[in-house]
C-alpha cells in the first residue's frame, strides 16, 4: 500500500514536470522605430560615481607588443613570459558565430548580468551598471552565484533560457570561461565579458571584454614603489586567491616591471594566506623574523583585510619604514593611504567597471564599432591625491 | 623481553598523555631554533602568540562543546560576524553599548543552540550548520551584502576610534590587550572546567550522557551552558576581529569553525567527550601558530603548508588516541 | 479511513518526496519562467554534481561515520580527469580520476577502521591534504582541455537526449538507483546498515565491520571523484575549488533526506532527491530574481525545520519512554481523574 503511494507520488511528480514543461519563453516587445535615434542622443557624460569622479571617463589604451613564439619558455621574470595573460584578447584573429548587431538602439533592451559573487566591490560594480541601465531605460538583472561555479553555470543556462538581448558575464575562472562563453554563443545570445580575464580562446565567442588593466596598473604602481624604495632592497608579495587572473597579475606584474626598471630590488618570497587579517599578520611577522632588515617593501593583492594585517604586523615590530602597496581602492585602503600607512594603491573604479561593460553593450546595440578589449582608466593613488577620490565607492 | 617492550611503550604513552601537545610544541621549538637564529627573539614569539589570539579565544570556548561530547559548533563563524556587525551598528550609542550589543547577539545565538541541542537533543553538527545558514542569510539580507565601518557608524559619538583601538590596545605598552583577555578567559574557563561543579558534571555528561542523565545531573542545562560559553567567546573574538579589520561584514570569521576544532582536538580534548583541558587547548593553539611560523621561516610555500598541516593534524591526534588506548583508556 | 498515526507515518516516511512536490508546486505556480523543458534540464543538470557525491556521504553516514573530504575529492576528480586527458584519453582519464578518489577513500577508511582515529578528524585532515595536493598539481590555476579542443564529449553529456535528461543526468540517476538497489536488496548491501545501526548485532552475525567501513569510504571517494570528473568534462575544464561549496549542501541534503548522524539510517535515493529539492528551490528563487542570501536563508530554514521536527518527535518519544500508553488507555478515565485529584489534594494538604 505504502509502496503504491510512493510510486503514485513519483509518477505524479514526473507527470507534472512533463505536462507543464514546454511553455515557450516570452517574446520581447517590439522596438519603436526611432529608438536608435533616441538611443544615440542619450548623454551620459554627466553621470558620476559615488566618489564624485566621472562615471565613464576616457578609456585607457595599451601598447601591444608582438607575441613571442613560445612565451612560456621565457623566464618568469621576463614580462613576455606572461604575454598570453597580459595581452589577452588582442590576438584573436577571428571571432566565431557572433550575432549581428540589431542596430536598433539600446533603449528598452533586456540585459542579464551574471557576476561572480557577493562582495562590496561587486555591489558598487552593479550600482555603476544600473546607472547606465537607467540612463537608457534598459531592463537589467544582475545575478550573483556567490562564488559557486556550479551555480554560475546554472545561472548562465537560465539566462540563455530567458533569451535576453545581451548577457554580461564576470567569469569565475579564466579557463572555465571558454566553455561557458561557447555555450552562450552556440545558443545565439550575444555576450560581453567583464572584470575577470578569461582565457584567450573564450574571446573568440564574445563581442568584447571590458575591465581593469590589472597588469598595467600594477606596472605603473611598481615604478612609483621602486622610486620610493631607492631602486634597491628586498620585497615580498601577498597574493590573491589562487586561480584568478589577479593571482598572477598582482604578483608578476610588479616582479617583471621591477626586473627591468629596478633590477637591484630582490624578490624575497610570496605567499597566499587568503583574505584574512590575522593570517596575513602572521605571515608578515614571520617574514620580518626571517628577512629582518632585508625586507623593505611588501606588495598586496588586496587593500582591506590583507592591508590591515600587514600594517598591524609592521606596527607591532616597529617597522613602519617598510613600504606597502596594494590593489585598491576600498574605504579601508584609502584611509590607510591618507594616514600614510600605505604608500600607494591603484584607482580601480568599481562603478566604472560595471558601467563600461553595459556601455559597450549599448554601443553594440546602437550599431557602433566595438573594440575587442576595453580598459577602465588606471591611476595610482598616493597621499597627495587621495582626497580627490573620497568618499570611497565601497 | 616483550614485557619490557610493552613497559617502555607504556612509558612513552604516559608521556604523550600527560605532556600531550606540549611535546609537539617542543619539537617545533627545536626545529625553529635550527631554522633561524631570530626564532627565539621576543618579537617573533610575541608575533606567534599575536597571530593566534583570536583563534585562541574561539578555541577555549569551543573546547566546552567538544568536552561535553557534542563535537563542534559550526555556527562559530557567523556568530563572530553577527556580533561584530551588531557591535558596529550599535556604535552610534557609544562604545559600551556596542560591546554589550555584540555580546548579547552572541549569547542569543548560543542560547538557541543550547536550548535546541541541550533540551531536544538535536544533532549538534547539523543543527549548528542550519543555524549558520540562517544567521548568514539574515545578515546578508539585513545589510544587503554591504559592509559597515566602525569609523563611520561611530563618528558622531567618537566611539568608532575607540572600537578600532580595542584590538590595538597594549597593556604597559608591550602586551597586547587581546592576549590579556585571552589569558583571563583561559584561566577563568580552566577553573570552570576543572573546579566548578558545573565542570565536573559536564565531564560526566561528556563521558556518558545517559549515565549523567540517570544519575540526576541536569544534562540539558549543562549542554546548553557549554554552547553558551562557546558562543560567548566567539562573540568576544568576533568583536576583536571586527575591530582589527575595521569592517563589520557578514563574511568575517570564515574558517574559524574548523580551525577551532583543530586546535581543540589537537590540544587533547577528545571528540568522544569528557577528556582534555584548557591548558591543552592553549597548547594546541600555540602549536598551530608555531607550525605556520616555522614553515614560513623555512620558506615552504602556502600549498605545501596546507598538506603538512593536514598530515600533522591526523598524526598528532592519531598518536594521542593510540596512546590513550595503550593505557587502556577510551578504547572505542 | 486512515488514522492520524497512519498519516504521520506516511509523512515521516516520504517526507522528502512531499517536500520536493511542495517546493516544485509552489515554484510552478508562482515563479516566472519556471515551468519549461529548458529549465527542467537546467535543474536536472545542476542537481547531478551534488546528488552523485551525496551517495558516498550517505553510505559513510549509514556506517556511522562522517566524510568531510568529499568536497576536495570532487575537485580532485575534476582536476585529474582534465589533467590526464591529453595522456590517457577520456576513458583512461575517467578511470584514473575515479581510482584516485578511491585511494583517498581507502586512506580515510584505513585511518578510521584500522588506526581507529575518529572519522571527523581524519576527514578534516584529508580534506586539507587533498586540497593541498590539488594546488601543488595545478599550480593554483584551473585546468582545461586544449589543443584539438574536442568539445564533442562535453556537448554529448550536456544536451538532453530524452525529455529533459542529458546523458550526464542519466548516468547520475543510474548510479544512484544502482547503489540504492545494492544497499536495500542485497545481503552485503544491507550489512552496511547493520554495521552503522547496531555494531553488536553485526558482530554476532559475523559481519566484518572494519571491511564495510573501509568500503564505504572507498565508495564515497569514487562517487565524489566521478561526479567531479563528469562535471569537469561537461564544462571542459576544472577549477581547484570546484567542490568547496558542495560539502554543506550535501550535509544538509543528506539529513533532510532522512539520514541520521548516528548511523544506520538513510537512503542514497532520498539523499539524491533532497539535493534535487534544494536545486528546485534555488532555481525557483533565481527565477524571482532575488539575491543569493535568500538561497542560504531558505536552505537554512528548511534544514533547521527538519532537524527541529525530528529532534522534537524524538524528545516526545523519550519522555514517555518506559510508559505503556496502551495500558493507560485500558484504564477507566474517570478512575484516573479520581486518582489525580486525590494526589493533588494530598499535595495541597502538605
Amino acid at each position: 500500500m505504502k509502496r503504491l503511494g510512493l510510486i503514485a507520488l513519483v509518477l505524479m511528480l514526473a507527470g507534472g514536470m512533463v505536462a507543464f514543461a514546454g511553455g515557450a519563453p516570452e517574446a520581447d516587445t517590439a522596438v519603436a522605430e526611432d529608438n536608435l535615434e533616441r538611443s544615440l542622443e542619450v548623454d551620459i557624460s554627466g553621470l558620476r560615481s559615488a566618489d564624485g569622479q566621472t562615471l565613464l571617463p576616457e578609456l585607457s589604451s595599451k601598447q601591444v607588443p608582438p607575441r613571442p613564439d613560445n612565451p612560456r619558455s621565457l623566464p618568469e621574470t621576463d614580462p613576455l613570459h606572461w604575454y598570453d595573460m597580459e595581452y589577452l584578447g588582442w590576438g584573436v584573429a577571428e571571432k566565431i558565430n557572433i550575432p549581428d548587431s540589431p542596430a536598433d538602439g539600446a533603449i528598452g533592451k533586456r540585459v542579464i548580468a551574471i557576476i561572480n559573487g557577493d562582495h562590496p566591490y561587486l555591489t558598487a560594480y552593479s550600482n555603476g551598471m544600473q546607472k547606465i541601465a537607467d540612463a537608457y531605460s534598459m531592463d537589467l538583472t544582475v545575478l550573483s552565484p556567490n562564488w559557486d561555479l556550479a551555480e554560475q553555470n546554472q545561472m548562465l543556462d537560465e539566462a540563455i533560457n530567458e533569451r535576453p538581448d545581451m548577457i554580461i558575464l564576470v567569469p569565475l575562472d579564466a579557463r572555465v570561461a571558454i566553455q561557458q562563453v561557447r555555450r552562450v554563443n552556440r545558443a545565439g545570445v550575444p555576450i560581453i565579458l567583464s572584470n575577470m580575464l578569461p582565457e584567450e580562446e573564450a574571446m573568440q565567442y564574445a563581442i568584447a571584454w571590458t575591465g581593469p588593466d590589472d597588469w598595467g596598473q600594477f606596472r605603473e604602481m611598481a615604478r612609483v614603489w621602486a622610486d620610493e624604495l631607492g631602486r634597491s632592497g628586498g620585497v615580498a608579495y601577498i597574493r590573491h586567491a589562487p586561480g584568478g587572473s589577479p593571482y598572477f597579475a598582482r604578483t608578476y606584474g610588479p616582479i617583471t616591471e621591477l626586473a627591468e626598471y629596478a633590477p637591484d630590488i630582490e624578490t624575497l618570497d610570496m605567499q597566499a594566506p587568503g583574505f584574512e587579517a590575522e593570517a596575513t599578520m602572521q605571515v608578515v611577522s614571520d617574514w620580518l623574523t626571517r628577512f629582518g632588515d632585508r625586507l623593505t617593501g611588501i606588495g598586496l593583492a588586496d587593500d582591506s583585510a590583507q592591508a590591515i594585517g600587514t600594517i598591524e604586523a609592521l606596527r607591532r615590530a616597529g617597522r613602519e619604514d617598510v613600504l606597502v602597496i596594494a590593489a585598491g581602492n576600498s574605504k579601508v585602503g584609502m584611509d590607510m593611504v591618507q594616514d600614510g600607512d600605505l604608500l600607494a594603491i591603484t584607482y580601480q573604479s568599481a562603478e566604472a567597471d560595471g558601467a563600461v561593460a553595459l556601455k559597450t553593450a549599448v554601443d553594440w546595440f546602437n550599431g557602433l564599432d566595438v573594440d575587442p578589449v576595453l580598459y577602465i582608466p588606471k591611476q595610482v593613488i598616493t597621499q597627495e591625491n587621495v582626497e580627490d577620490f573620497m568618499p570611497a565607492q565601497w | 623481553m616483550s614485557e619490557d617492550r610493552t613497559l617502555r611503550q607504556n612509558r612513552f604513552s604516559v608521556l604523550i598523555s600527560v605532556l600531550g601537545i606540549y611535546f609537539l610544541a617542543a619539537i617545533l621549538l627545536i626545529v625553529g631554533v635550527m631554522v633561524s637564529e631570530r626564532f627565539l627573539s621576543a618579537a617573533n614569539m610575541l608575533s606567534v602568540v599575536g597571530g593566534v589570539t583570536i583563534l585562541g579565544l574561539v578555541a577555549v570556548g569551543a573546547a566546552f562543546v567538544t568536552y561535553s561530547g557534542h563535537f563542534a559548533d559550526l555556527s562559530i563563524p557567523t556568530t563572530m560576524a553577527f556580533s561584530g556587525v551588531m557591535a558596529v551598528e550599535a556604535l552610534q550609542f557609544g562604545i559600551v553599548a556596542a560591546i554589550f550589543t555584540g555580546l548579547l547577539v552572541g549569547l542569543l545565538i548560543g542560547l538557541i543552540n543550547g536550548f535546541v541541542i541541550g533540551k531536544f537533543r538535536a544533532n549538534p553538527i547539523v543543527w549548528t550548520l542550519a543555524m549558520a545558514f540562517v544567521t548568514r542569510g539574515l545578515m546578508r539580507w539585513i545589510w544587503s551584502n554591504r559592509q559597515i565601518y566602525p569609523e563611520v557608524e561611530g563618528a558622531a559619538t567618537g566611539a568608532g576610534q575607540h572600537f578600532v583601538n580595542l584590538y590595538r590596545y597594549h597593556l604597559l605598552g608591550v602586551i597586547p590587550m587581546t592576549v590579556v583577555v585571552l589569558a583571563a578567559f583561559a584561566i577563568g574557563l580552566h577553573f570552570v572546567m576543572k573546579q566548578s561543579s558545573f565542570g565536573r558534571q559536564l565531564q560526566i555528561t561528556g563521558a556518558s550522557f545517559e549515565a549523567a542523565r540517570l544519575s540526576g545531573i541536569n544534562v540539558s542545562r549543562n549542554v546548553g551552558l557549554a554552547f553558551l560559553i562557546c558562543a560567548m567567546t566567539a562573540a568576544v573574538a568576533g568583536i576583536f576581529l571586527t575591530s582589527l579589520s575595521r569592517v563589520g561584514a557578514y563574511y568575517m570569521g570564515e574558517g574559524y569553525d574548523f580551525a577551532a576544532v583543530t586546535a581543540v582536538v589537537i590540544g587533547g580534548v577528545t571528540l568522544a567527550g569528557g577528556r582534555g583541558s584548557i591548558v591543552g587547548v592553549i597548547g594546541g593553539v600555540l602549536v598551530i601558530g608555531l607550525m605556520r611560523n616555522v614553515m614560513t621561516l623555512m620558506g615552504i610555500d602556502t600549498f605545501a603548508q596546507t598538506i603538512v598541516t593536514g598530515a600533522v593534524f591526523i598524526l598528532a591526534v592519531g598518536i594521542q588516541s593510540n596512546s590513550l588506548r595503550r593505557l587502556g583508556r577510551d578504547d572505542a | 479511513m486512515p488514522s492520524q498515526t497512519d498519516v504521520v507515518t506516511f509523512v515521516n516516511r516520504y517526507r522528502i518526496l512531499l517536500l520536493l512536490a511542495l517546493v516544485f508546486l509552489f515554484m510552478a505556480l508562482f515563479a516566472p519562467r519556471f515551468l519549461n523543458m529548458f529549465n527542467m534540464t537546467i535543474i536536472m543538470k545542476s542537481a547531478s554534481l551534488n546528488a552523485m557525491a551525496a551517495i558516498g556521504f550517505t553510505i559513510v553516514l549509514i556506517c556511522g561515520h562522517l566524510d568531510l573530504s568529499v568536497s576536495s575529492t570532487i575537485s580532485l576528480g575534476a582536476v585529474l580527469v582534465i589533467g590526464f586527458r591529453p595522456d590517457l584519453g577520456w576513458s583512461g582519464a575517467i578511470v584514473a580520476a575515479v581510482a584516485a578518489g578511491g585511494v583517498v577513500g581507502l586512506v580515510n577508511g584505513l585511518l578510521v577502521a584500522k588506526a581507529r582515529i575518529h572519522s571527523f578528524i581524519v576527514t578534516i585532515g584529508t580534506l586539507t591534504i587533498v586540497q593541498g595536493i590539488i594546488y601543488v598539481y595545478t599550480g593554483g590555476a584551473a585546468l582545461n582541455v586544449t589543443g584539438a579542443l574536442d568539445f564533442a564529449l562535453a556537448d554529448f553529456l550536456e544536451d538532453p537526449i530524452l525529455l529533459f535528461f542529458p546523458p550526464r543526468v542519466i548516468i547520475t540517476i543510474l548510479v544512484i538507483v544502482g547503489f540504492e538497489v545494492f544497499f536495500l536488496r542485497t545481503k552485503p548491501g544491507r550489512n552496511f546498515y547493520m554495521v552503522g545501526g547496531n555494531r553488536e548485532t553485526a558482530w554476532l552475525a559475523g559481519v566484518k565491520a572494519d571491511a564495510y567501513v573501509i568500503w564505504a569510504f572507498i565508495i564515497s571517494g569514487c562517487a565524489a571523484a566521478l561526479s567531479g570528473a563528469l562535471f569537469a568534462i561537461g564544462i571542459s575544464s576544472a577549477t581547484t575549488d570546484l567542490g568547496v561549496n558542495s560539502l554543506m549542501i550535501i550535509v544538509a541534503a543528506t539529513i533532510i533526506g532522512g539520514a541520521s548522524m548516528n548511523g544506520g539510517k538513510g537512503q542514497v535515493l532520498y539523499s539524491g532527491i533532497a539535493v534535487l529539492m534544494l536545486t528546485v528551490l534555488f532555481n525557483g528563487l533565481n527565477r524571482f530574481g532575488v539575491g543569493s542570501e535568500f538561497r542560504i536563508l531558505a536552505s537554512g530554514v528548511i534544514l533547521a525545520s527538519v532537524v527541529l521536527y525530528e529532534a522534537y518527535s524524538n524528545y516526545k518519544k523519550e519522555r514517555i519512554r518506559g510508559q505503556r500508553p496502551e495500558l493507560l488507555k485500558e484504564l477507566d478515565p474517570q478512575q484516573l481523574k479520581n486518582v489525580a485529584s486525590s494526589l493533588k489534594t494530598r499535595k495541597l494538604q502538605e
